[in-house]
């Protein structure tokens, strides 16, 4: 033992293995901290509203996107119907300010809990499928849902929408019907959201994900319950793409059946193949991405189509990796380069 | 320690298991060899729970685990490893390790504190040092050399703390030279874990060399069991398996 | 929910006749369109997500070729013969490359075509909605079976249809060439091996699918509106046959064809604004039964 005690071994020593994790513990709040910051007192330099829409939609995909990365990149299950819970996030919250009496905070916590069970229920039925299976079944859920969305007129206004926006009665001083408020409680739930789902990853239960996304067979020889462990994320990750989806009500004020149709899941599979399924952040540096190509290109062309389509054959035939994939691999290369030259 | 009794298993007509009954003390070294199909790993499969037998007993210390989930019979302390090396790619020798740790401990669930758990840090450090995998701790496994894997792969069910451990061909893809460095690895760990083990071989100097007894299967049925010597002189065992050369170079 | 509307037309043996001839024929393009899918994915491998493009095309073609030459027969010649063609060439040139990529990958790359193809329709022919017209030779009386009305051109789509169906599952059963592209199937490295050239194979495999697509999309062109995005709700649909029927099955997805067909035929007099919902329903009724479909995976 006192060789390794002496940190004679590289990087991930003995005492480093303790440091590093308490450390990032730290470092991830730090930097949560001053994020929060940064974007709380950019109305002041930056005062147009434009930029100020585009990071509060950026909050709302961004933490849908991180959230499906948690299932995809770190748990390996492709779900293709991720963005029912956004919908449903939409729609919950949406509903229960309108018909019922209740404050923002207890709309907010009444719509994760129904989204929780929804999730539960149709997480059990879907993560004993494999791989493409569990693509297929958990978009048919989504396609149901929205069908019903559409179906029920006399409950969400059906092809229109919820109409009539969403009541805000002020809430410890907040009163989200002023813009720089929700500005700023976007992008406090963003930033909240991110946090949190960063502390999920760097966790034990991350690391177990992680194993079952390498090798799910030899992760149950080792004692882990499968299907129980992709349960459990499976409704974590809905928690914030609903999340996701009442920053989108509130946006609009309101709610539309394209926010639980297929085309969110694919924007947000696009977005973690943009930004790359390997880092934390790429989600998130997907989002801006995607977010600033829709609105430049709708802006140059009617054809935003083709455009959007060949940068996506870039990436998936060029790239074949996301930007901070591409980033990440680029840096570690140049380390594993200098390493190799300092032998 | 391990108790099989009346062990069946057949897939459509075909018996791969047919009627096993064996014992394995506690802290023995058995070897089990057999021609191609004679059904070696799905006696592995069997044990491990891999597979769920049609009939039979499979009692590990006492509890019967015959048909129970994988993580279940783990659980109770049977540690496999594989013929190919089934690791993690993407994590570290290290991680790999503390997260195995993790999951021994219960606490593949935890959510509100970072990994890697202090308490795992020992276990971890033991048992690479254990398969001689410390100083490659910081390396991606997908990165190790084939052999350096399936010590990984043997780690992986080592670290768990295992009552029986099973090892499905441990010198499989090697060449002569690093096989006896493996199995010279296995011996001394069984010297001193303590622990019973069970393992698969096709090299049959190897097996007779290292095993202090072996367990011979025939399609799905047990042809022999005993010490070296009377495995080698068993005619039944020579006609199915060995045939004359290694009779003759036994011998010698 | 209208349960009146679809208990009056269960009882009517008219009604009865007029919506099950309309439910097979939504059925029979279905199937045209899956099966080619359902090939694609039992050969390559490759979930095909732009499949739905060639529906797309084969209508526009054959309305284009319909509008210049007046024959209905060139139309549909043009129509199957232009999305084989486009098949042959979109998988040599760009799916190749992403067959050993994970499902994502292909995905996107489907999902990129799809956009452009959408939009390349738009530029060519415009965003309207585009009709080709009933050709003269099928302006004639409707039949009359058990006073249900049949237009003769559904029979023809339904001639059609059994027979592709019957070509396909007896052409891969017997001939030399099904024989093959089933051993690529299984295992592609062995045919490989023994001197066939698998790239060939796959190349024309997916120009099969898509000539399969681009032929419905031809024979519903008289009868449906064009537009460009027409390829995707056929391709959902589509989708959710061969998932149904199981991936890789002929079988499979003639039998989900005709109970999507139905469903959609039957489902709408009751269910109008859910029908869609009725068949996302079945669709995860018979998934979380059988995963693999109700004809599970093998090809034919």
């Amino acid at each position: 033992m006192t060789e390794l005690q002496a940190g004679r071994t590289d990087s991930l020593g003995v005492s480093g293995v303790e440091l590093k994790s308490q450390r990032g513990q730290y470092l991830d709040v730090l930097v949560a901290l001053a994020a929060f910051v940064v974007l709380a007192i950019l109305p002041v330099f930056f005062g147009s509203k434009a930029l100020l829409d585009f990071v509060i939609r950026c909050s709302a995909f961004g933490l849908f996107a991180t959230s499906l990365n948690l299932l995809v990149g770190y748990t390996g299950l492709i779900s293709f119907g991720h963005g029912m819970f956004f919908g449903l996030g939409a729609y919950g919250f949406g509903l229960l300010m309108q018909r019922t009496g209740v404050s923002i905070p207890v709309a907010f916590a009444s719509t994760l809990l129904i989204t929780a069970v929804v999730a539960a229920v149709i997480g059990a039925i879907c993560v004993r499928l494999k791989e493409i299976y569990f693509a297929f079944v958990t978009l048919a859920f989504q396609m149901l849902i929205h069908s019903t969305i559409l179906s029920w007129t006399s409950l969400t206004g059906g092809d229109q929408g919820l109409r009539g926006g969403i009541p805000r009665p002020v809430f410890m001083g907040l009163d989200l019907s002023n813009h720089l408020h929700l500005y700023l409680t976007s992008c406090a739930l963003l930033v909240l959201g991110l946090l949190l789902m960063r502390q999920i990853t760097q966790s034990p239960f991350g690391y177990t994900l992680r194993m079952i996304r390498d090798n799910a067979n030899r992760a149950s020889f080792i004692g882990i319950d499968v299907w129980r462990a992709k349960l459990m994320i499976f409704v974590l990750a809905a928690l914030f793409a609903s999340t996701g989806g009442m920053v989108m009500a509130l946006f609009v004020s309101g709610a539309y059946p394209e926010f639980a149709y297929w085309t969110i899941s694919g924007e947000g599979i696009f977005i973690n193949m943009l930004g790359g399924i390997t880092t934390f952040l790429g989600p998130m540096v997907g989002t801006v991405l995607l977010l600033t190509l829709n609105d430049t290109v709708t802006r140059l062309t009617e054809y935003y189509g083709i455009v959007l389509g060949i940068v996506i054959l870039f990436f998936a035939i060029g790239l074949r990796k996301g930007l901070m994939d591409f980033a990440f691999d680029w840096y570690a290369q140049r380390r594993d380069q200098v390493r190799e030259r300092a032998r | 320690m391990l108790e099989i009794r009346g062990l069946s298993k057949s897939f459509g007509g075909v018996k791969a298991t047919d009627n096993v009954s064996l014992d394995f003390a506690d802290g023995s070294l058995t070897a089990v060899i057999g021609p191609n199909g004679a059904g070696k790993s799905t006696f592995f499969n069997l044990i491990t729970g891999a597979l769920k037998p049609d009939a039979g007993r499979i009692v590990l210390d006492g509890i019967d685990i015959a048909g129970r989930s994988p993580p279940d019979i783990v659980r109770c302390g049977i540690g496999r490893a594989f013929q190919v090396a089934s690791i993690f790619p993407s994590l570290t020798v290290q991680e790999t390790m503390l997260a195995a740790v993790c999951v021994d401990q219960r606490r593949a669930a935890m959510l509100h504190r970072r990994f890697p758990l202090v308490e795992a840090r020992e276990r971890a450090e033991y048992a690479m040092e254990l398969l001689g995998l410390a100083d490659q701790r910081g390396r991606t496994a997908a990165t190790l050399s084939h052999g350096d894997q399936k010590l990984l792969d043997i780690a992986l069910a080592l670290v768990l703390e295992p009552k029986v451990l099973l090892l499905d061909e441990p010198t499989a893809g090697m060449g002569t030279e690093e096989r006896w460095r493996m199995i010279d690895r296995i011996r001394e760990l069984w010297e001193r874990q303590k622990i019973t083990v069970v393992f698969i071989e096709h090299d049959m100097d190897i097996v007779f060399k290292i095993a202090p007894s072996i367990v011979v299967l025939c399609y799905g049925r047990i042809l022999a069991t005993g010490a070296p010597e009377a495995i080698r002189r068993n005619q039944a065992v020579i006609e199915a398996y060995l045939g004359t050369e290694h009779h003759a170079g036994a011998a010698v | 929910m209208d349960l009146d509307a679809l208990t009056g037309c269960l009882a009517s043996t008219a009604c009865l006749v007029t919506q099950t001839t309309s439910g097979l024929i939504i059925g029979m393009l279905l199937f045209l369109v899956a099966v080619g899918l359902t090939l694609i994915f039992g050969v390559l491998k490759v979930v095909n997500f732009s499949h739905g493009a060639f529906y797309m095309f084969g209508a526009y073609f054959a309305m284009t070729a319909y509008q210049m030459s007046g024959s209905f027969a060139l139309a549909m010649l043009c129509g199957a013969a232009g999305t084989a063609i486009l098949g042959l060439v979109f998988e040599r040139v760009f799916m190749s490359r992403v067959y050993g990529a994970n499902v994502l990958m292909q995905l996107l790359v489907c999902y990129a075509f799809v956009l452009i193809f959408d939009d390349v329709v738009r530029m060519v022919w415009g965003p309207e909605f585009r009709s080709m017209g009933m050709p003269a030779a099928f302006q004639v009386m409707p039949l009359f079976i058990a006073g249900g009305v049949i237009p003769p051109y559904y029979l023809l789509l339904i001639g059609v249809a059994l027979s592709m169906a019957l070509i396909l599952g007896l052409g891969l059963a017997r001939t030399r060439i099904g024989k093959i592209i089933r051993a690529a199937a299984h295992n592609p490295g062995m045919v490989s091996a023994l001197g066939i050239n698998t790239g060939l194979i796959y190349g024309g495999v997916f120009a099969l699918g898509g000539m399969l697509a681009g032929l419905a999309g031809a024979l519903a062109a008289p009868v449906r509106s064009l537009t460009p995005g027409m390829g995707f709700s056929v391709l959902i649909e589509s989708f959710i046959v061969t998932v149904i029927g199981g991936m890789g099955s002929i079988l499979g997805a003639l039998i989900g064809a005709l109970l999507i067909g139905l469903i959609r035929s039957f489902g709408s007099l009751g269910f109008p604004l859910f029908t869609e919902g009725l068949m996302y329903l079945f669709m995860v009724i018979v998934l979380v039964a059988r995963p693999s479909g109700l004809f599970g995976k093998e090809i034919a």
